[in-house]
């Protein structure tokens, strides 16, 4: 394994892969290859990720946001050590003659080069688009290098999901969230749509008049769903604060229950949000009613946060809440 | 005191969609089944519509609800291009679609409707928002808003809004007639003017390139812009509508409409904000700064054209006089072109040519903004290349982009120059599907966006600057068939531009 890796080879080896992508546009009589980038997407994944379904989801991605990928895998070890491979994920759209092509790096860098890493993808980046970073491991959140890489970044993309313990999580996420970055959490993304169904609920006239009754709100969660869980929980409550409705907040964990069950509860009304397999069922006062609920994926998950690309008020002031709610209360 | 909804994330949700029913005047016709239907199924598939949305077709056929379900089911299937049928998101919509059989010159079909409306209310929640969808021949508009003005539909416990098609009257005393007619019941902001040119990503686009980038705007006027060219062609030719037709003729049918809104969209003003009011005050201003023409100039800046019998590909076409159900000596216009100028600062003395057909060589939408050369030629130019102007295309269908073409040297020894195109293609640089203008549209009417909608000082602006030319080409015999199927119009469209020294692009 080399030990360093010289991102001006790696720029000369993208530049005659564009060339030979042009000439065999040539050859075959097609209309050659449009080159389309919008943001460097870094990802950082464990050696043990699947690459085959990282991959899929990179090139699910390049339609919508194309971008020069570079995929670091961590190997482990204290070696310092960085390889490279470079090549292009192209595409053919639908009814069209030319083929989009996307430019993709792949580097393997042991624990121990972390912090050489930033020297080789600072010039590998696109210059003025935004670099986004994507955590595929949470174990990197503490490494000393971290900061060094997200530091490079625009935004950073982590799933607190996979810290095992919640608390620690939300406080981890916390303190990312102070550094000069954008923030997404995939747990925060995954409630998306459930948010969206819920507000979608109190468009209602009829409803929205129901919701200065609420006085209780109640999320319960399945394993792995608690960070999630406090997200959504401390957003309603945030929601209902700003339209001076206080209500008391509940979370609970239900080993044997759906992954997340949102109540709003009050004199005379009864709002439970519920997933069943690939729906999400919403009663309110005994009627109910189902809409579509795809298990949401990494590719629809990065999707939505590959476009925004800005603050996020609401996120950060959900964050900063449950961090508040994290820590013990001062007497 | 009111409350507002508390739940919003306007970043991550899409916009607030209200409540609604939508009723269409005209449900078994074509326009449908091959839009409207396909849109509002992609938009329930998009997860776009509220859980209590509504549809309730309008026509004189009788059928049942679920007639109408299954005559739909298959427009949806037929008709929707890029969309998967999904049969549970079309359960969930179908529960939602409702049908009632009527003659709109009949008081009772207005009072049965408002009955179902009644009930669907009941059932469905609809939050009292109707939107009533005329997709019925022009004539009817006035009939059927004076119809849901009788029986108490103009007004309810949500809003009401009236979706009109083209054309808005047929001149500008009948336009405004028609205008009159529809304010007898709904206040022109409830009323929705639809132009799907204007619903198009690409027209959308115009907007966010002139106004969203800083450095197109300053070359943006009469001192580095050359000419402006639209067109929009088609190739096939009047395919079984000629009675039709030959009432309207291109320059009614394209220009007054579709064209002079693109022409609006492409010379007008910065907007101060974009809201509604500013995008359509700012339209609305640079069509009422189109120079009216006096007869003397319309002889020498427009022309009209019918196209005759030519061989295309093999196969014989017929002349649009040989179509059937069209007048043998027909002087309608199946072409029209002219040569607009813009009476304000920024474009004083620049022209607009704007050309459109039938049965030219190929169907394509396209404004080329042409720019100034530069002053002083400096490169060896034998071959003319070097000389080839700036170009600006914004593309709108059928592949929709922009292209910049400009110089560049050739390479290897001497310097010699070459246009090059620089493209930006919408489809291919964003692989994701664009909505259909027809999903843009009603979904902004339902959410109550009227950006992309005309209004009326629009047409009676339009009908203004068109209107002249259409009352002397109605007074003047031409010698029409006057160019072959499949070429680019008439040579006096050519002689038209020659006159300032300019040429007919061929897209």
């Amino acid at each position: 394994m080399s030990a360093t890796v010289a991102p001006d080879k790696i720029l000369k080896e993208l530049a005659d892969l564009w060339v030979s992508l042009g000439k065999q546009g040539e050859g075959d009589g097609s209309a050659g290859v449009l080159r389309a980038c919008s943001m460097t997407l870094l990802v950082l994944a464990e050696e043990a990720d699947d690459l085959m379904s990282l991959g899929e989801t990179i090139a699910a991605l390049m339609p919508e946001h194309p971008a020069r990928a570079i995929v670091v895998r961590l190997i482990g070890g204290n070696e310092r050590a960085l390889t490279e491979r470079v090549y292009s994920q192209c595409w053919m759209p639908f009814g069209q003659r030319r083929q989009i092509c996307c430019e993709q790096i792949e580097l393997m860098a042991s624990d121990a080069s972390l912090e050489d890493l930033p020297s080789v993808v600072l010039p590998l980046a696109v210059p003025d688009l935004p670099l986004i970073l994507w955590c595929r491991t949470a174990r990197i959140l503490s490494m000393p290098g971290f900061y060094r890489i997200s530091a490079m970044a625009r935004k950073v993309v982590v799933d607190s999901g996979q810290v095992p313990d919640a608390v620690a999580a939300i406080l981890r996420m916390a303190v990312v969230g102070q550094s000069n970055v954008l923030l997404g959490d995939l747990s925060w993304t995954r409630l998306t749509r459930w948010r969206e169904m819920l507000s979608q609920l109190f468009e209602n006239p009829d409803y929205l008049s129901h919701l200065p009754k609420i006085s209780e709100v109640r999320v319960t969660f399945g394993p792995g769903h608690e960070v999630t869980a406090r997200y959504m929980g401390i957003w309603i409550t945030n929601s209902l604060s700003d339209v001076g409705v206080p209500a008391h907040l509940n979370v609970t964990s239900a080993p044997d229950g759906p992954s997340l069950r949102v109540e709003l509860d009050g004199d005379q009304v009864h709002v439970e949000l519920v997933r069943e397999e690939d729906r999400l069922v919403i009663t309110v006062n005994g009627l109910s009613h189902c809409t579509n609920l795809p298990q949401p994926t990494d590719y629809l998950l990065m999707r939505e946060e590959l476009s925004i690309v800005r603050p996020d008020p609401v996120f950060d002031r959900t964050l900063a809440s449950a961090a508040a709610h994290a820590y013990p209360t001062e007497p | 005191m009111s409350i507002q909804n508390p739940f919003q994330d306007p970043l991550r949700f899409e916009r607030r969609v209200p409540e609604c029913v939508v009723v269409i005047f005209g449900a078994n016709g074509d326009l449908t089944k091959r839009k409207l239907m396909p849109a509002l199924y992609r938009l329930a598939y998009d997860r776009r519509l509220s859980a209590g949305f509504a549809v309730v077709g309008i026509s004189r056929t009788a059928m049942g609800d679920d007639q109408f379900r299954e005559k739909m089911l298959e427009s949806v299937k037929q008709f929707s291009e890029d969309t998967k049928f999904d049969e549970d998101v079309w359960d969930a919509f179908a529960a939602g679609l409702f049908y009632v059989a009527g003659d709109i010159g009949d008081k009772d079909l207005y009072e049965r409707l408002a009955k179902r409306l009644a009930e669907i209310e009941t059932t469905r929640r609809a939050g009292g928002n109707v939107m009533f969808y005329l997709s019925t021949q022009p004539s009817q508009y006035a009939a059927i808003a004076l119809g849901l003005g009788a029986a108490g539909m103009g007004k309810g416990s949500g809003w009401r809004r009236l979706v009109v098609e083209k054309p808005f009257g047929h001149d500008l005393a009948s336009a405004r007639e028609l205008s009159d007619r529809l304010h007898e019941v709904f206040n022109e902001s409830d009323v929705y003017r639809i132009d799907h040119y204007l619903g198009k990503e690409t027209v959308q686009n115009i907007l966010a390139f002139r106004f969203g980038n800083g450095i197109f705007e300053p070359l943006w006027n009469r001192r580095y812009v050359n000419h402006v060219q639209i067109t929009a062609a088609e190739s096939i030719g009047v395919e079984g509508r000629g009675a039709y037709y030959q009432e309207a003729g291109a320059l009614a049918d394209m220009i007054q409409n579709h064209l002079l809104q693109v022409m609006a969209t492409i010379a007008m003003e910065p907007s101060a904000s974009f809201r509604a009011t500013s995008v359509r005050d700012e339209r609305s201003k640079l069509l009422r700064s189109i120079r009216s023409m006096k007869p003397d100039e319309i002889l020498k800046n427009t022309v009209p054209g019918q196209y005759g019998p030519a061989r295309i590909g093999g196969q014989e076409v017929p002349g649009f006089r040989q179509e059937p159900g069209v007048n043998p000596e027909s002087q309608t216009d199946t072409y029209a072109s002219a040569t607009f100028f813009v009476e304000n600062w920024r474009w004083a003395g620049v022209p607009f040519y704007v050309r459109t057909g039938k049965r030219l060589p190929k169907r394509v939408t396209e404004i080329a903004i042409q720019f100034n050369q530069a002053p002083l030629r400096i490169f060896e130019d034998s071959d003319g290349a070097a000389s080839a102007p700036n170009l600006l295309i914004v593309r709108i269908q059928p592949e929709e982009g922009i292209s910049l073409k400009f110089l560049s040297k050739t390479p290897g020894a001497g310097m010699k120059l070459r246009p090059v195109s620089m493209d930006f293609n919408y489809g291919s640089s964003f692989g994701e599907r664009s909505p259909s203008a027809y999903e843009t549209l009603l979904l902004d009417a339902i959410i109550g966006d009227a950006t992309l909608y005309t209004r009326q000082d629009m047409v009676e602006a339009s009908w203004t600057v068109v209107e002249p030319i259409q009352t002397v080409w109605r007074n003047t015999k031409y010698n029409f068939p006057n160019y072959a199927a499949g070429t680019w119009g008439p040579a006096a469209a050519d002689d038209m531009l020659a006159q300032r020294g300019h040429v007919w692009r061929k897209p």
